[in-house]
């Protein structure tokens, strides 16, 4: 199981980005998961609100985008969406495909409050 | 409170790819060919270095990394062939880039033709992790069923070889080989399958003459001056 460690790694890199970003506290994280990313939805979402609740000053949010798995056919170029873990092409049959989505964990988008400066 | 958002489109590994990209790049440099070795635990991953060693004797210079959650046993078995350092996890179910950098820097600074890394025993998790190799090899071992390409796809998909193991046991067990083979090619059309019994040196020809065309093809690419 290394939802965990990689869980704390995307909130070291939330928080980074939040910094780089002018601050401010992060409510939301977006994230998108593809079935072959090699982490499980579910335990990501609770690995992720351990760590906030155990650790974390702000009570961020996490949401989780399920991806599917997308391949593209070096045969007839075309691209198609497969979801049994054959990797074939479903046009042409061919097996000479190479995944373009789907095996990903990657940060869509952080919401932060905005400080506001009152005059 | 007024709130902003902002799009990042990032994968969380973006950095730990590109750093194995880098250090795989290294590795071509140096002319050392680098094998990660990957299975369920007790696939064979071990007997089956003892037996390469065995069958190279002094034919290249070979170096080993392996990877356990504890003990030093496995760098034990193969101490009286190569040099060896044992990565110990501490109840990690992978090895990590970081942990192969402190093992190389503990291994004889010479260089060697292979290295090879055996990772910890895990279909899973080792899978999502780079450690700049050139060539994933997953190991199946006739007891485990001819059915696991199929439900392992992430660790399946990742490999380019897939090495059968005890194949002395074949008449006991309930595995067909074909059939494990088509599975594989389920998940990749371009798989290398390749049989061994580690235990009585067979299948170690084919399994080593793989690695060192593998090697080779590798080089001669990297030899070939840029055209203008
Ligand atoms: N019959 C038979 N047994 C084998 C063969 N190869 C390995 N074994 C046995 O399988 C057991 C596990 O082998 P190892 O080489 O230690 O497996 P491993 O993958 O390195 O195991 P971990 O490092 O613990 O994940 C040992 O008892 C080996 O002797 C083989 O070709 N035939
Ligand atoms: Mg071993
Ligand atoms: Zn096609």
């Amino acid at each position: 199981m290394h939802e965990m460690s990689l869980v704390r790694s995307l909130i070291r890199q939330v928080d980074l980005i939040a910094a780089e970003n002018g601050g401010g506290s992060v409510r939301e994280v977006s994230v998108e998961i593809g079935p072959l990313s090699g982490v499980e939805s579910e335990l990501v979402q609770s690995a992720f609100d351990q760590v906030i609740a155990e650790s974390h000053e702000s009570p961020m949010t996490l949401t989780i985008r399920e991806t599917p798995l997308v391949v593209h056919c070096l045969q007839c170029e075309d691209d198609c969406e497969i979801d049994n873990f054959i990797f074939r092409c479903l046009r042409c049959g061919s097996g000479h495909v190479r995944v373009i989505r789907g095996d990903e964990f990657r940060i869509a988008s952080i919401t932060l409050d905005e400080r506001v400066t009152h005059a | 409170m007024p709130e902003r958002t902002i799009v990042i489109n990032r994968d969380i590994q973006s950095e730990r790819r590109a750093a194995a990209e880098h250090r795989r790049q290294e590795f071509t440099r140096q002319k050392t060919f680098v094998v990660n070795l990957v299975s369920s635990p007790g696939a064979g991953k071990t007997t089956l270095l003892e037996a390469t060693c065995r069958y190279w004797k002094d034919r290249w210079k070979i170096a080993v990394l392996v990877g356990d959650l504890a003990t030093q046993r496995d760098a034990d078995r193969l101490r009286p062939f190569v040099p060896v350092q044992q990565l110990t996890t501490g109840g990690a179910c992978h090895l990590e880039l970081s942990l192969v950098e402190k093992g190389l820097a503990k291994l004889p600074q010479e260089h060697f033709d292979f290295l090879f890394i055996e990772n910890v025993g895990n279909l899973v998790c080792p899978a999502s992790h780079d450690l700049a190799e050139h060539l994933r090899v997953v190991l199946l071992s006739t007891t485990e069923g001819d059915d696991k390409p199929g439900k392992y796809p992430k660790m399946f998909r990742t490999s380019e070889v897939m090495v059968i193991t005890k194949m002395d046991l074949l008449p006991h067990v309930p595995f067909d080989v074909d059939r494990a083979t088509v599975d594989s090619h389920l998940i990749r059309d371009s798989m290398e399958v390749i049989t061994v019994c580690s235990l009585h040196d067979e299948g170690i020809h084919n399994w080593c003459q793989m690695l060192e065309r593998r090697r080779e093809q590798l080089f001669s690419e990297v030899d070939v001056p840029c055209s203008t």
